[in-house]
């Protein structure tokens, strides 16, 4: 794979191509900059008309290092942590975001990433390695299905799950809002996977099987090794996903304390219309793991995502 | 590519049923989350809701539905929306991807960088950029808000109401509020397909671009002409996904604007949670769910006709 380059002034293109890459990054970043801000001024900063971008004003000076404002009480009130003689901080934190919502969350993006890999696993190597009838009518179902938004389904998911509440059968909030994640996330994990298995090489799996392997352990012991790059690309995919989805949870989930962090995210909205601060601390608390994630996974996730988007 | 034979025997029957096996518990998913619940739309979309149960009225929710004042006004809005969106990300994914194809260094950095928007959740996204505008205490505020440079009260984006229509009912021009989630709704969505076209462009022979230009094209002829029509199909994958996206992507409306002021920013994905949550007529929300569910499908079939054209599906 060739990269492009231009003929002539290639050295001053260059340097030209980086300023104006630096300044797109840059104005990129700009709106998660000013949060970042917010979320560090205290409430008089912030109930100011007009705005400052940085506390840092003095009567005689527009801006002075050493007289910024700093605060952390957006942070404090989100995670509102209290005095406790059995915490070994000598606090606990009592914030609903952090206490509720966030764990909530994390449930559910874990078992539905985690199904999601198995599943897509186990039929991504069906249709990588088997040639059956129905396979292409299948596959071709599969990722038709892969674009199918969430949104068209939901009022009949809605419905089910009204209807399976009044019904004796048990029924939890939760498994539910798993199964349908596991479902809305499965096709494009199917591809994904098919993908990776199609690239490990089956001669391998073959001199296994001359070797004297069975089918199940070739597959544990050569096959799943190799692919668990792809599988990990598809956990962290769905993970994402799953983390940052809204409406689903906050639809599907009736009781308050099974609700997710963005159901969390959107009440606080509604209590805090001008503790702007605060919106903020809660906007940057939720989004961080999720970003730390991406920058350590970058590779394996881009991978992922190039693939995904190839097919979806 | 024929499987060999197995090795032996008593594997054989193994073998044979494996595929079955391991797809099962897919499809089985798939049936319970994608397709009953579609069916089920069709169905909800054709009943109506009366104390004694869900009743059968035939078409009338369709009919209902089109005689709602909101249901042509969203579609205007969603009209607005798609296209500005659209253009505003290809266009400038295109550039941001173009520049990365070049012979530099740091390109991974820069990719890291600017895919940082699509990994935030839409809810987030729209806050932040709430934030920015939020009325007086926003740090924008300021600035939109000076009788000065916007004439004659100030503009302040989530609460100015929509200005007169040019064209009859046709919502253009679009309110503040619009173009803000338009901007931010373009400032996600842009790293997602500089990825697709990064991918395109690479794959473009150096050599071509190189030739045209010796034989003095300029870089936008060499563009327009030769680039271009080489990546068409990823080009019109792009455009058919982010449409796809964007129209069935809501929880950026709900913290950015919550459709208002009025119901300047009510495309239909919105209105679908207003008539069937807000309004709880589920009959006439499921014939909305099935027409954006028609659109999606000719989208979809759309992408999956431009994918397979590639050899993408073996």
């Amino acid at each position: 794979m060739r990269k492009i380059s231009l003929p002539s002034g290639r050295s001053r293109n260059n340097l030209l191509t980086h300023a104006i890459l630096i300044l797109i990054c840059l104005i990129t970043m700009v709106p998660i900059a000013t949060t970042i801000l917010i979320s560090f001024k205290s409430q008089p900063d912030i109930t100011r008309y007009p705005p400052v971008l940085f506390p840092c004003d003095t009567p005689e000076k527009t801006f002075d290092l050493s007289a910024c404002r700093w605060s952390v009480e957006g942070y404090m009130r989100v995670l509102a942590p209290k005095p406790s003689d059995e915490s070994p901080l000598g606090f606990i934190l009592t914030g609903n975001l952090l206490r509720v919502y966030l764990p909530n969350t994390l449930l559910y993006a874990t078992a539905s990433a985690l199904c999601v890999v198995i599943l897509a696993g186990m039929s991504g190597y069906a249709f990588s390695r088997y040639r059956f009838r129905g396979r292409k009518a299948l596959l071709t179902a599969i990722l038709a299905i892969t674009g199918v938004p969430l949104l068209t389904n939901l009022l009949a998911l809605y419905q089910m799950a009204v209807n399976l509440r009044k019904s004796p059968l048990p029924f939890d909030d939760r498994i539910f809002l798993i199964v349908v994640y596991i479902g809305f996330f499965l096709p494009l994990s199917v591809w994904i996977a098919k993908g990776f298995f199609d690239a490990i090489p089956r001669e391998l799996e073959e001199a296994a099987f001359i070797d004297g392997c069975s089918p199940i352990g070739a597959l544990t012991r050569i096959t799943m090794p190799l692919a668990m790059p792809g599988m990990s690309a598809i956990f962290l995919l769905t993970f994402v996903n799953v983390w940052n989805e809204f409406l689903a949870g906050y639809l599907l989930v009736s009781k308050n304390e099974y609700k997710p962090a963005m159901f969390g995210l959107y009440d606080f909205l509604g209590q805090n219309l001008i503790n702007l601060q605060v919106i903020a601390a809660a906007c940057i608390l939720i989004a961080m793991p999720i970003v730390v994630l991406f920058l350590f996974t970058r590779r394996t996730f881009l991978k992922a995502m190039v693939e995904g988007a190839i097919k979806g | 590519m024929q499987h060999t034979k197995p090795p032996r025997k008593p594997l054989r029957f193994l073998r044979n049923s494996l595929p079955f096996w391991l797809i099962l518990p897919t499809v089985i998913f798939l049936f319970v989350v994608q397709v009953y619940p579609a069916l089920y739309t069709v169905w909800l979309s054709l009943q109506e809701r009366q104390p004694s149960g869900w009743t059968f009225v035939g078409l009338k929710n369709f009919d209902r539905l089109f005689n709602m004042s909101i249901f042509g006004e969203s579609a205007g809005h969603t009209i607005i929306f798609l296209v500005s969106h659209v253009i505003l990300t290809m266009v400038g994914a295109f550039i941001i991807a173009f520049l990365l194809s070049r012979k530099i260094r740091f390109t991974g950095f820069y990719i890291t960088v600017l895919f940082i928007p699509w990994i935030i959740a839409q809810i987030i996204v729209g806050l932040v950029f709430r934030l920015l505008v939020a009325p007086d205490y926003g740090l924008l505020a300021g600035l939109l808000q000076n009788p000065d440079l916007f004439p004659p009260n100030g503009l302040s984006v989530l609460t100015a109401s929509r200005p007169l229509p040019w064209f009859g009912e046709f919502p253009f021009p679009p309110s503040p509020a619009m173009i803000l989630l338009i901007i931010a709704s373009t400032w996600r969505a842009i790293p997602f397909v500089t990825l697709l076209l990064l991918g395109a462009i690479e794959m473009v022979p150096g050599e071509v671009l190189e030739s045209a230009m010796i034989d003095g094209a300029s870089l936008w002829q060499s563009i327009r002409y030769i680039m271009i029509p080489l990546i068409l199909p990823t080009i019109i994958v792009s455009i058919l996904s982010l449409t796809l996206n964007a129209m069935n992507g809501v929880g950026l409306i709900f913290s950015l604007t919550d459709g208002g002021p009025g119901t300047s920013t009510n495309i239909l994905s919105f209105t679908l949670y207003t008539i069937g949550w807000g309004q709880l007529q589920f009959g006439r929300a499921a014939a909305l769910a099935l027409i954006m569910a028609v659109i999606n499908w000719i989208l979809i079939a759309g992408i999956l006709r431009n994918n397979s054209s590639e050899g993408e599906t073996n």
